[in-house]
């Protein structure tokens, strides 16, 4: 059983540390990625590179904002932490669309946090506790 | 009992010492994968509540720094958790993929593996592939002899049904939440199963250049049966400390 933190209390725990790391990461700190917002992003992957510390997907999407395509950087957990989420080492190749829920870098740069993934057949995963769940739709 | 045969086989013709063969007479019931409990959410591990729950350790307290180390242990924690609020969290060695080392490395941030065998136990956490060897009824190796390591030198002997370990030569820089030590420390471990599923690790660390008193406090892990410790290489690091700010940053493109 998995605890899932009210949605009220999200906020409190991120400013306090409690999911956005602290001592208990394994390489770096979730802050620079703006844990207050969600976007939701449809693409196409240009990329899907499975390593540690961290699996990266590119992906060309419109932006929420202006429409306007941009390529963007999707930072997933570590292999270890996909693996046990679900995920494997060769579900997604150049060419797939995806549905993506991100919380997107502070600085305005083009990267942002997975929140959850859905693949082009439905299938839905998570990016494990310390990136946190996803709270849109 | 095949392996004390081949202990006493072994005894036999010189290989081995008496005192590695007493302390290696039986395997004690660590072997295998463990994970950190209470459970840390998805992906950590592997989400399954021990049969018996047992009641969580304590956090980990405030390292009792002498003065002004103290003082200034906590105005870095305070500037840290600042940074991070902005959006611009501090330089970690763990940003620039160097293992924790000891003790953080007990934590078990991901999965561990302990490996028992004659005269060392083995154990492996699956965050950057770390490794510690814990020599069985070996001589302790003094700090003046003791090379600073990530994992320092650990010997261990098994008192009853506690292994307890001792550990020297953890290099300055592997700081555990910061905290700043001598090349004098120590760090003891007593790990013991609470039950079958639950082993439990008091660490104590004692530094008299650094500390007021011992530093202690327990960690447990649960028992993962079966699972199979996966591989861990930074290969693909894309942070890096932004040249102007200090902070850890993301590579974009």
């Amino acid at each position: 059983m998995i605890y899932t933190p009210p949605m009220k209390i999200l906020p409190t725990l991120f400013a306090i540390g409690v999911l956005s790391g602290g001592p208990a990461l394994a390489h770096h700190s979730f802050a620079p990625y703006d844990s207050t917002l969600q976007i939701k992003m449809s693409g196409v992957v240009t990329g899907f590179k499975w390593a540690n510390p961290h699996v990266y997907i590119e992906l060309d999407a419109a932006d929420a904002k202006t429409g306007e395509k941009r390529h963007w950087l999707v930072e997933c957990a570590s292999t270890s932490i996909l693996n046990r989420t679900g995920w494997k080492f060769n579900m997604l190749k150049p060419g797939d669309r995806i549905t993506v829920i991100v919380s997107p870098l502070r600085n305005g740069e083009p990267a942002a946090l997975l929140k959850q993934i859905t693949l082009a057949d439905g299938r839905k995963f998570s990016n494990g506790a310390a990136a946190g769940r996803a709270t849109i739709e | 009992m095949w392996l004390r045969l081949t202990l006493v086989t072994l005894l036999a013709a010189g290989a081995v010492s008496e005192s590695v063969l007493a302390q290696s007479s039986a395997v004690r019931g660590i072997n295998g994968s463990w994970e950190a409990y209470p459970l840390r959410g998805e992906g950590f591990g592997s989400g399954v509540q021990p049969k018996t729950p047992v009641k969580a350790p304590t956090p980990v307290p405030e390292p009792p720094l002498k003065q002004p180390y103290l003082d200034e242990w906590r105005s870095l924690q305070a500037r840290n958790a600042e940074l991070t609020k902005k959006g611009l969290p501090p330089l970690s060695t763990g940003m620039a993929c160097i293992p924790e080392g000891m003790p953080a490395m007990m934590q078990a941030t991901f999965p561990m593996e302990i490996l028992e065998t004659p005269g060392q136990v083995t154990i492996i956490q699956e965050a950057f592939t770390q490794v510690r060897r814990v020599h069985l009824g070996a001589k302790p190796v003094a700090p003046e002899d003791a090379e600073p390591r990530f994992a320092g030198h650990s010997t261990g002997r098994w008192d009853g049904s506690t292994l307890v370990v001792e550990t020297v030569g953890i290099k300055e820089s592997v700081r555990f939440r910061n905290t700043p030590h001598s090349t004098n420390m120590r760090v003891t471990e007593r790990m013991r199963l609470v039950n079958d599923e639950i082993l439990e690790n008091v660490v104590t660390i004692v530094d008299a250049e650094y500390l007021t008193k011992p530093w202690t406090w327990t960690w447990m892990y649960k028992r993962w049966p079966g699972y199979r410790i996966e591989e861990y290489v930074c290969e693909d690091n894309r942070y890096y400390e932004d040249p102007a700010q200090r902070y850890q940053r993301l590579k974009v493109n």
